[in-house]
């Protein structure tokens, strides 16, 4: 009877496209939405550093280090370095995160000794928490993508009214 | 760990609150609102004593039907929180560096992830499902211990909640820190969802300094005794509550599999009881059962894939007996080696303790004794293989029912058949000892237990919906919902196996760039997996109160194949009580949408010819402008992100001989769009394809949006240019629509006047 009920294009293909489109969507609208907002919920871009005390420093490389090494005074950090390194000695694992200006970066990626109070310290790098970037128009183009496939996902309802409506105009 | 924290509570109580939120609005629409009398004062009083009324019955009821549905509920719960733990992992690795959630995170969400599914969904959902309906079954009237059962039930939910503690505990601390200081909270702080993996290996388990851990270990024991408990109620059960005419000779497949997985619990969950109790010693009390002078890390893991192992079957085995129970009345076939069917199940039951030691192909075990759990592991696939071959047996030949029960049906030997055989190479010690770590194992577990433990809970709820609630649910979004999930998962799991086989490692934030884009289709998959669970949950939610109401004793029209078993005897029953039905009448039709059934043709030949085309042109200039309008969002948000210029409105007013003003441009555009197009359209649209006006309309502005491409391009690229595309495509066809859609309701409204002067 209802000849026109039965579109596959708008009954099933339509919704299942929509499902697929806003999937896709949410695939690229939350971690966009995240990049707008970590800055104000997370604290990334700030490098977390490991300060060993100076017997694991010793026990790490000897008495007599390697030559290869950097080597820094406390006093050659920067002042977001500096309060960082203070951080991570009175830290129970070690580790403190550098936030602020991080000139020694390079160096301290690799393994760097630095001289503090007369004690050498080695320090690294050891996590370099990342902030996400997403492409600029993954936000505009996601929840476009997450709206167009609600409304791919509404087509069946919308179908019918349509029908009807075009079967009442006849 | 701050955001992950409130992301996934938030995500959890936004999804609770709709489903109430629904439920709640749905629950108005039914009752019938006093006109006046009761002030608001008093009908608020009494809604609120209603309340409590139903919350004391809730909470004290022994009634093995209103158990199950708790047990069904509270699983249900579990299983969207794990999911959102799912959703939130797979959201991570979309970018390769861990820049969305920290690596840290990541490891509580697996971890979480694993042990809510496993424990918290997929027992709790088949527990209620066997006791709703294994007393139905086997004609008993209650479970054997009705009280026994509703205690087993109410362990769970403070289970759940020691279990994943940390999660409102960071939240509370995060909310608490907004107004003091940090020492003063610390206790807050230092919890913390635990990250040490599902299977938490010693001795990574023991030096956990996270207090959470502790808690955790106590909320497994409590789902363990619940879990005991539960499954010596329904070996009692069905050993002696069977009515008159059911033996063991034609007890129904389900009960046979509830019983055998209930055997397989009562032995595993006491053994995992004792091991965690180890571990909680250890942890705390200086004990050293898992210390290298002790019993050493390995013994955990004996111990614990001791019970793991046969844990994967108890989850499995009552999917099994679902799809044995099922899939005969959708192919209108009774099922094929019925006795091989509870032999493979016994077999399955006996030889899952002997495979542990498959988990630990790459710890230091002797490596003859490895030999014999690989030829068992092998050996075991053969009771899979036997049931697998009986399903397709009944398959065969058989008068298939597409339905969406039947889809899942199809959908899980499928998936179940990719699982297992990627299965059988991971027991084979080489090939596990390469895969073991890499997402190929992903890829192969998520196949069965996503494959075809959801799919078989999905199912039952379409299969015995009308009984439950004597309602339809709402059959077409059943049958999308469940292609969606049976695509979503096959894309996501197999990309996983792929990804796997070229060995990305599992259990790591972070990987190599070159994984992205199939990390990416992953994640696509599983969206959209979590998309139709929710579309699921619509589904049934609405249709308890608005689905069409079963208006037949027998709505599967199992008579005809003479598979009406008992449940649906009792249902036939209580039907004939309630609503004085008589069995197997096959009553009237449902109503259906149907609007051919309307007359037609009234307003035919009314009106001259000149009339006519007037009233078209009018008509068509009306449409334009609301298409034009429709479509001028579309170009404007396009213009607003930047991936339409629009300078190149100008170049078209400069093509028709004007100054290169984009405004010219936009108004030349809009006379175009409401004069030009759409005398095109009327002249046309009876050679474009499509049987209805709008999908006319369609057809045309698809055409019309390749022009628009071509004319308006300034090169976009990359997302710039899909942008383009995209929002220039959408335009058109909002431009199509508005045109032919507004130009149909004026016809109808005419239509309707001229036939109401008559
Ligand atoms: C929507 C469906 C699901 C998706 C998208 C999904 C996704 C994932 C992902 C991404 C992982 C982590 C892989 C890793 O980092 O190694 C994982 C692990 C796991 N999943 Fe699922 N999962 C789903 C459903 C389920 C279900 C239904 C169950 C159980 C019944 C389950 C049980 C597990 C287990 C046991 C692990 C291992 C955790 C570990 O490595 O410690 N998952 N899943
Ligand atoms: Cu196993």
């Amino acid at each position: 009877m209802s000849r026109s009920d039965d579109s596959v294009l708008f009954t099933y293909i339509a919704p299942f496209l929509g499902v697929l489109l806003v999937a896709v969507g949410i695939a690229a609208a939350v971690p966009a939405t995240y990049d707008v907002i970590q800055d104000d919920i997370t604290t990334c871009g700030t490098p977390t550093i490991a300060v060993d005390s100076p017997e694991e420093t010793t026990a790490r490389f000897g008495e007599d280090p390697r030559p290869n090494l950097t080597r820094f005074a406390y006093e050659d950090l920067s002042e977001a370095e500096q309060e960082a390194f203070r951080d991570a000695l009175d830290d129970a694992v070690g580790e403190s995160r550098v936030d602020g200006e991080f000139p020694h970066y390079g160096a301290f990626l690799n393994g760097s000794l630095v001289t503090y109070e007369g004690e050498r310290h080695y320090t690294t790098v050891v996590a370099e928490n990342p902030c996400f970037v997403a492409a600029p128009l993954q936000l505009p183009l996601g929840v476009f993508a997450i709206a167009l496939g609600g409304i791919g996902i509404l087509t069946p309802p919308a179908y019918r009214k349509l029908v009807a409506l075009e079967e009442g105009a006849e | 760990m701050t955001s992950r924290a409130l992301v996934e509570m938030a995500a959890l109580a936004l999804v609770v609150f709709s489903v109430g939120a629904l439920w709640v609005r749905l629950r108005r629409e039914k009752t019938i609102e006093s006109d006046g009398g009761a002030t608001i004062q008093e009908s608020i009083s009494a809604e609120l004593g209603r309340f409590q009324r139903q919350l004391l019955r809730i909470l004290t009821t022994t009634d093995h039907r209103e158990i199950g549905i708790l047990y069904i509920l509270f699983g249900t719960l579990a299983g969207v929180w794990g999911g959102i733990d799912a959703m939130m992992l797979r959201t991570e690795l979309l970018t390769p560096p861990a820049d969305i959630w920290t690596p840290e995170t990541y490891n509580a969400l697996f971890t979480t992830h694993g042990l809510t599914m496993l424990i918290f969904f997929v027992l709790p959902v088949f527990f209620g499902i066997a006791n709703y309906f294994i007393p139905l079954l086997i004609g008993a009237d209650d479970m054997a211990f009705p009280r026994v059962n509703a205690i087993g039930f109410w362990l769970l939910p403070p289970a759940l909640l020691l279990v994943r503690m940390g999660l409102f505990v960071q939240v509370g601390g995060q909310f608490l820190g907004l107004f003091s200081p940090e020492e003063t909270i610390r206790f807050f702080l230092s919890l913390r969802e635990v990250g040490v993996g599902w299977t938490l290996y010693a001795p990574l388990s023991v030096q956990s300094q996270n207090p959470q851990l502790d808690l955790l270990l106590l909320g497994l024991h409590l789902s363990g005794i619940s879990t005991t408990v539960g499954a010596l109620n329904f070996i009692v059960t069905i050993v002696h509550e069977r009515g008159e005419n059911v033996t063991w000779a034609n007890l129904d497949i389900f009960s046979w599999n509830i019983l055998v997985t209930s055997g397989l619990a009562l032995f595993a969950f006491p053994l995992l009881g004792s091991a965690l109790v180890m571990l909680l010693l250890d942890r705390n009390f200086g004990t050293t059962f898992f210390a290298v002078e002790g019993g050493g890390a390995i013994l955990w893991q004996h111990l614990f894939w001791f019970w793991g192992h046969p844990e994967v079957y108890i989850l499995f085995l009552p999917a099994t007996g679902l799809m044995s129970t099922i899939l005969p009345k959708f192919v209108g076939r009774k099922l094929f080696g019925y006795r091989f069917i509870v032999y493979s199940t016994l077999g399955l039951g006996v030889l899952s303790f002997g495979v542990w030691a498959h988990h630990m192909f790459v710890t230091g075990v002797d490596p003859r004794i490895k030999a014999s759990f690989m030829a068992v592991s092998i050996a075991i696939a053969v009771p899979s293989a036997i049931k697998v071959f009986n399903w397709l047996a009944t398959m065969w030949e058989g008068d298939i029912r597409m339905s969406a029960p039947f889809m899942l049906c199809a959908g899980s030997i499928s998936t179940f058949i990719i699982g297992g055989v990627t299965g059988v190479f991971l027991a084979v010690i080489p090939v596990d000892i390469l895969y073991h770590g890499t997402y190929y194992v992903v890829g192969h577990f998520h196949l069965i237990v996503v494959g075809i433990i959801p799919f078989m809970m999905v199912a039952a709820s379409y299969y015995w919906y009308p009984l439950m609630t004597g309602r339809w649910y709402d059959t077409r979004l059943a049958k999308f919902q469940a292609v969606l999930m049976i695509v979503g998962s096959l894309v996501t799991f197999m990309t996983l196996l792929i990804i796997g086989g070229v060995g990305l490692p599992r259990r790591q934030a972070i990987y190599p760039p070159e994984y992205q884009f199939a990390n990416q289709i992953a994640t696509v998959g599983a969206y959209v997996i979590g998309l139709s669970v929710l579309l699921w949950l619509y589904n049934v939610v609405v249709s308890y109160w608005r689905g069409a109401p079963v208006e037949t004793t027998d709505p599967w029209n199992l008579k005809a194949t003479r598979q009406f078993t008992k449940e649906w005897q009792w249902f036939e029953s209580r039907m004939v009580a309630q609503y004085g039905l008589s069995p197997a009448t096959p009553s009237s039709v449902r109503r259906s949408f149907d609007p051919s059934a309307e007359p037609e043709g009234l307003a035919g030949g009314v009106g001259s010819v000149i009339q006519d085309v007037s009233r078209k042109a009018s008509a068509a200039a009306i449409g334009g402008i609301v298409g034009t309008l429709l479509m001028t969002g579309g170009l404007g948000t396009a213009v607003f992100i930047d991936v339409l210029d629009p300078a190149s409105f100008g170049e078209i007013a400069e093509l028709v001989g004007l100054p290169a003003s984009p405004v010219l441009g936009s108004l030349l555009f809009l006379v175009g769009g409401t004069v030009t197009w759409p005398l095109l359209f009327l002249a046309f649209r009876e050679f474009l394809p499509g049987r209805l006006l709008f999908e006319r309309g369609l057809v045309f502005s698809t055409l019309i949006w390749t022009g628009f491409v071509v004319a308006f391009y300034t090169g976009q690229q990359g997302l710039g240019l899909v942008g383009y595309l995209a929002f220039g495509l959408v335009a058109h066809w909002s431009y199509g629509l508005g045109l032919t859609v507004t130009f149909q309701y004026l016809r109808s409204r005419q239509r309707a006047a001229l036939g109401g002067g008559e």
